[in-house]
């Protein structure tokens, strides 16, 4: 069973890693995977593919321990960052097809920002909700500017513009 | 190698890092940026900023029980992958490496002795509130011992003289729980003890981070560490 994030210590964790102690990984992979890989099968939208998403990221989670610097972000940060971009280059080099499941999985994908604490939860809030669903399509789906305009049926230029500046508010009100 | 193009504004890199960690970027694109990352610490920190804002954005996806199998999988390429045996590693441990926090101790012992008897001849007591031991991150090492007497002040102390290349220079650095990111407390020459004053930052805390790490002689030009660290620990508070 996975505790709470801020009962387990991932960098004690990550050092163990990097002094190749194979239990330390087993631990993380125990406290994390479910998460990992439920932001992996959003993103590529398949379970297998997506379990070979997080098997590649555990590969560079075990490799990297010892280059892992505390200074630039969380541990825990670290590994979703990492298993993100796996997925990302997934499925920009694979070029998926704005077709098939797409409708499908996106009008099951809720958002419930409020039920969700974090400073980034409330800065989404004071963005408009059209604006708000282009963040969160793009960061949680993965969806690219011609998909989010496609699924909301606005111009790509408008997208375009609205990810822009709404990156820039979320800058300004995160610090 | 696709160096960062001449006439980039801090501004349009800010703009690539944002939508890089985002997502939103061609396949094309990330493949440059992906390559910039590895010499361009600008770009790394802005990345590295943009990566801690939207973080919490992935709980969003809800989790999933992988199937039993993928640990397995991952086990057997593990095994798969060598590593450079650890002489650290290669003898039995338990959980957090003893050792080196007792030679750290141990030094930090000495230092604080040494330390006490100057207090002694200056008529002052003072009890240390904090203490870090610096240790390598490869072999755990310890370099250098940090005390604090009060939250306000620090006394960076080492164990030994450590060799830095002659064009390079070692960089201070300090990062709560919480904060944005590190923050420079100045460089530091081998073998040197130095007393920083902590006035213009929060009061140390418990946990809180240090590190020295390579950077250029004038320190590091973006004001966040990036060279590679060679000394790191964190606060503990003494009882």
């Amino acid at each position: 069973m996975s505790l709470p994030e801020t009962l387990f210590d991932y960098e004690a964790h990550i050092a163990t890693c990097a002094r190749g102690e194979r239990q330390a990984l087993r631990d993380l992979y125990v406290q994390e995977s479910p998460r990992l890989l439920g932001v992996a099968k959003r993103l590529v939208r398949d379970t297998a593919l997506a379990e070979d998403i997080v098997h590649d990221a555990f590969i560079k989670i075990w490799k990297g321990a010892a280059q892992f610097d505390p200074a630039r972000g969380s541990a825990r940060g670290w590994m979703f960052s990492l298993t993100r971009h796996l997925a990302l280059n997934f499925i920009r080099d694979n070029s998926r097809e704005i077709q098939g499941d797409f409708d499908e999985v996106a009008d099951t994908a809720t958002f419930d920002a409020q039920a969700h604490s974090g400073r980034i939860h409330q800065c989404l809030e004071q963005l408009e909700p059209a604006r708000r669903a282009c963040i969160l399509h793009a960061y949680v789906d993965g969806y690219s500017h011609a998909e989010i305009s496609h699924k909301l049926g606005t111009p790509l230029g408008t997208v375009k513009a609205w990810i822009k500046r709404s990156l820039t508010a979320l800058r300004e009100c995160m610090g | 190698m696709i160096s960062k193009p001449t006439n980039e504004t801090p501004e349009e890199r800010d703009e690539l890092a944002s939508e890089y960690v985002l997502g939103t970027l061609s396949a094309e694109l990330r493949t440059q940026v992906q390559q910039r990352l590895r010499d361009e610490p600008e770009l790394r920190s802005a990345v590295d900023a943009w990566e801690r804002r939207l973080l919490g954005l992935a709980d969003l996806a809800g989790p999933h029980t992988p199937s039993p199998h993928l640990w397995q999988r991952i086990e057997r390429s593990v095994n798969n992958v060598t590593r450079p045996p650890s002489p650290i590693a290669a003898q039995s441990l338990s959980w957090w490496n003893l050792l080196p926090l007792w030679r750290g101790l141990a030094g930090a012992g000495l230092a604080a002795t040494l330390l006490l008897g100057a207090l002694m001849l200056t008529q002052t007591t003072v009890k240390p509130t904090y203490l870090v031991v610096l240790v390598g991150p490869q072999d755990k090492a310890p370099g250098w011992v940090i005390q604090a007497s009060n939250p306000r002040e620090i006394q960076l102390i080492p164990l030994g003289v450590i060799e830095v290349p002659a064009d390079k220079a070692l960089e201070f650095w300090t990062k709560a729980d919480g904060w944005q990111g590190p923050v420079s407390l100045g460089l530091v020459k081998p073998g040197q003890t130095l007393s920083i004053p902590l006035d213009k930052l929060p009061p140390l805390q418990p946990n809180q981070l240090f590190e020295l790490t390579l950077e250029n002689p004038q320190g590091s030009p973006i004001g966040k560490p990036t060279g590679p660290i060679q000394f790191i620990g964190r606060a503990v508070k003494v009882i």
